[in-house]
């Protein structure tokens, strides 16, 4: 396991770069230019004062854009990959929050957002829970790029050639 | 890329707070921007209201047997119960697709309608909740429960449904007598309020808008709330 690791580490860290940086590029994007939806989504799991719901709506986006566009030009990678993950323990707390006090919302990830009919709980809930696993995959992604931030096309490098652990 | 790559072996701090500051300008700057395209949304919205032209009283009376619900056309052939809240975008939702069609069938007694003004929210439904219990008792709580969602921000408690922009929305659409501008800025139905709140539990309402007809759930279907599929099930009781 770990040769397989050294030996392929510059791809796997390549891969694992574009796949959380594509995913909050693109998450950021939907939600960055309908700032009433995406402030509305966050009020909606009502765990914030609205007002300071709404101003997380409106900065979300834009961190999720900016950490993502870090991560895939490869750019403090070590950093970027520390509040990616961060970000994804929080949605995940989030989600957990919603789901233990028996709320039924939209978690509003890719826009959208908002309370839901409760005649589609079953539903909900296995969307809670498929967010729940797709959030823990991208914070194991964010957690290998923290060990292993060098990899293939990445604006920086590594200050000695070994510093890989 | 080598050169960055020099640049990061020489001034490894120097860089990394560059970066921070970047992020931090993007993000501040995104906020700035958002903040403002949805402020100039608000203002927008009372825009709509100019043409509205008040409909013919309707008394209503509440119904404490009915959740303290608001009673429009006791007696009529079918009765529809609905439960919302002002600030629910969903309900708003609800309101375009079918608003009219209820309106109607109100002011041509084919059916009761009973409201239920829910503040489940926030403190700016609760103040929404008690204009529109001012706005019966002046017989016009269609006009201003129409108003209300014509008008009703994108956004959950932002700010907007303060008192005087709830006394406003009366000033556009033609209600402005002292009764009712009172009630709203004394907030005087607010037990009436409470009490529609507090039946939800015993009503098995857990969320907004929830619609009985003749006091059986009406489950819908499609997520547009379809006016065809809302007929129907009006109709066939």
């Amino acid at each position: 396991m770990k040769r397989i690791n050294i030996k392929y580490q510059r791809f796997i860290t390549l891969f694992g770069r574009l796949i959380l940086g594509g995913v909050l590029l693109v998450a950021g994007g939907l939600k960055a230019f309908v700032p009433a939806e995406a402030a509305s989504a966050v009020a909606a799991y009502k765990i914030l004062p609205t007002q300071l719901a709404h101003i997380v709506g409106y900065a979300l986006p834009w961190l999720e854009i900016a950490i993502g566009l870090l991560l895939i030009i490869g750019i403090s990678l070590r950093m970027a990959a520390v509040i990616a993950g961060g970000i994804m323990l929080l949605f995940i707390a989030a989600i957990i929050s919603v789901w233990a006090r028996g709320m039924l919302i939209d978690c509003g990830c890719f826009g959208g957002g908002g309370a839901i009919d409760p005649s589609k709980a079953a539903e909900v809930h296995r969307k809670y829970a498929l967010e729940i696993a797709r959030d823990s995959g991208l914070a194991l992604i964010a957690l290998y790029l923290y060990f292993f931030p060098y990899g293939l096309l990445s604006v920086e490098k590594p200050t000695t050639a070994h510093e890989e652990i | 890329m080598s050169k960055q790559a020099k640049a990061k072996n020489g001034g490894d701090n120097f860089t990394r707070w560059l970066v921070i500051g970047m992020v931090a300008l993007v993000v501040v700057t995104g906020v700035v921007f958002s903040m403002m395209s949805s402020s100039t949304k608000a203002n927008e919205s009372f825009a709509a209201l100019k043409d509205y032209t008040l409909g013919e009283k309707v008394s209503g009376a509440i119904d404490t047997t009915q959740g303290s619900g608001l009673v429009l056309n006791p007696g009529g052939p079918v009765k529809i119960d609905l439960w919302e809240d002002p600030q629910c975008p969903i309900c708003r939702t609800f309101e375009e697709a079918n608003g009219q069609y209820i309106d109607e069938l109100v002011r041509t007694k084919k059916a009761t309608v009973v409201y239920h003004a829910l503040s489940f929210l926030g403190d700016e439904s609760v103040r929404a909740a008690n204009a529109l219990m001012c706005s019966a008792d002046e017989g016009h709580y269609l006009d201003y429960h129409n108003a209300l969602y014509i008008v009703q921000p994108a956004l959950e408690n932002s700010g907007f449904f303060t008192n005087e922009n709830l006394i406003k929305i009366g000033d556009y659409i033609g209600l402005k007598s002292k009764s009712f501008t009172d009630c709203v800025s004394n907030g005087s139905k607010a037990d009436v309020v409470k009490a529609q709140a507090d039946s939800m539990p015993s009503f098995k309402v857990t969320g907004t808008p929830t619609v009985f007809i003749n006091d059986k759930l009406w489950e819908r279907t499609s997520n547009g709330f379809d006016p065809a599929e809302f007929r129907l099930a009006v109709e066939a009781g």
